[in-house]
């Protein structure tokens, strides 16, 4: 089977294995020896199996974080590669023994904000405006999750949507989301506290309702 | 409602997500392929840090060397005791900060605001204790050559700091060049009190700690221009 068709029976399952810390679980138990740190080392060391399957395992899960930041497919797969160039450029800044999951993140935190600030200075016009909401509209029409979560987390700062996210959909613990996020353990259990506070008022005022596929929030 | 519900809601709000186009996972493994090769991971910390502390320490020798150690000959005991164990403490816990921001997903401790408000607090402190000659001769003219000369010895020693540790990488260059700029501006102070003999506490306390926000400000600066320039140049 070449690359490609790995990848997929890999990523298939995966659509359907519900939170990403199910998948990450149920990948350890398989492989309890082969985990990321030693996959990183393995990568460091110029093992091409050990890159793809980085890029197998990383892959999905930065793309959600792209996602959930409130970005369109496109622009996810976009930042997704970049953030693989990028990783791929600095690989030896990780250091053997140290969390890689942080790691991968601060990478791809550093890339979306930079393409934020790209994007931010690019001239757009009005027309090209138009045709990116319109894009983003039909790009949400196909991704109910994305739409479902970021509406839950809309009443949120960036700071705080961001935290919830690493802690609550990518499974890290304070720990891990302090070193991505290049902050202390103090300061991310502030942000998740007050995050916590403002979902609570909001739900609370506004009302939830559970649907089959995820929540609406009743305007 | 129950931060348990948050939770439960959280849940079902990321269910069958979409991942990556397979297509995309592909070409990234296609690029990164050509380049694949051995790389020699950063080394340890503990060794980082004690490279960035005697960069430090050398600065400030070599500048004191170069002007004199008029200050040093003329503190007593407590003072040098005090001091200089105080300046190496900063100095040490800056350059551990340092290498944190440069190096993705790293533990911060202290945060680098804190640090730059604590370091010069910390000073603040120190002389306000140890000096106590009150009097303000010359207090602008003097004070604008110390302060001239601490920046100054700053400059090469937060440069030489970012050459020592080059082969990392900042996520945000503003706090990783505010770092540099502190580390930088601590070897500064450590020309000063080496050298300078003036121990009037007015002149002690603004002009040899300005030198430390001084010199992280203007390595803020840098780090936020040069992030300027890289997102300009896309």
């Amino acid at each position: 089977m070449d690359l490609r068709g790995r990848l997929t029976a890999r990523i298939e399952p995966r659509e359907h294995a519900g939170t990403d810390i199910d998948c990450r679980k149920a990948f350890e138990t398989m492989h309890p020896n082969d985990n990321i740190e030693a996959l990183m080392a393995r990568y460091q060391q110029g093992d091409f199996g050990a890159a793809t399957d980085l890029i197998e395992r990383i892959g999905p899960r930065l793309h959600r974080f792209f996602l959930a930041q409130s970005q369109s497919r496109t622009d996810a797969d976009d930042l997704l590669q970049d953030t693989w160039l990028r990783i791929h450029k600095v690989r030896h800044t990780y250091r053997p023994g140290e969390p890689a999951l942080p790691w991968f993140y601060a990478i791809a935190r550093h890339v979306r904000v930079d393409h934020y600030r790209k994007s931010m200075r690019t001239a757009i016009g009005e027309l090209q405006l138009e045709a990116m909401t319109r894009d983003v509209g039909a790009v949400q029409d196909e991704s109910d999750s994305a739409d479902n979560l970021n509406a839950l987390l809309a009443p949120l700062s960036e700071s705080q949507r961001e935290v919830i996210e690493m802690l609550k959909v990518s499974g890290m613990s304070l720990e891990e989301v302090a070193r991505a996020t290049s902050s202390t353990v103090g300061s991310v259990k502030q942000k998740a506290h007050r995050a916590y506070k403002k979902l609570r008022e909001t739900l609370s005022a506004s009302g939830f309702k559970k649907g089959q596929s995820g929540v609406c929030l009743e305007k | 409602m129950k931060n348990e519900e948050i939770d439960n809601l959280l849940k079902t709000a990321v269910q069958a997500p979409h991942g990556p186009n397979p297509e995309t996972l592909q070409r990234i493994a296609d690029a990164i392929k050509p380049s694949l090769s051995p790389v020699r991971p950063l080394p340890p910390t503990w060794a980082m840090v004690a490279g960035l502390v005697l960069v430090c320490a050398s600065v400030s020798l070599a500048g004191a060397a170069r002007a004199g150690f008029f200050g040093f000959a003329k503190m007593d005991l407590a003072e040098r005791l005090l001091i200089f164990p105080a300046l190496a403490l900063l100095a040490w816990v800056a350059a551990s900060e340092f290498i944190h921001a440069m190096i993705p997903g790293s533990l911060r401790r202290i945060s680098p605001g804190a640090i730059l408000g604590f370091g010069s607090a910390a000073l603040l402190a120190i002389f306000a204790f140890l000096f106590r000659d009150y009097q303000t001769d010359h207090f602008f003219s003097v004070g604008i050559v110390c302060l001239f000369t601490g920046l100054l010895h700053a400059i090469p020693a937060a440069l030489l700091g970012w050459l020592l540790i080059r082969r990392g990488f900042a996520v945000d260059p503003v706090t990783a060049g505010l770092l540099a700029g502190v580390f930088g501006g601590l070897a500064g102070v450590g020309v000063l009190e080496l050298h300078c003999p003036n121990f009037q506490a007015a002149h002690v306390l603004v002009w040899h700690t300005a030198v430390v926000p001084l010199s992280g400000a203007a390595g803020a600066l840098v780090g936020w221009a040069l992030r300027f320039r890289a997102s300009s140049s896309a």
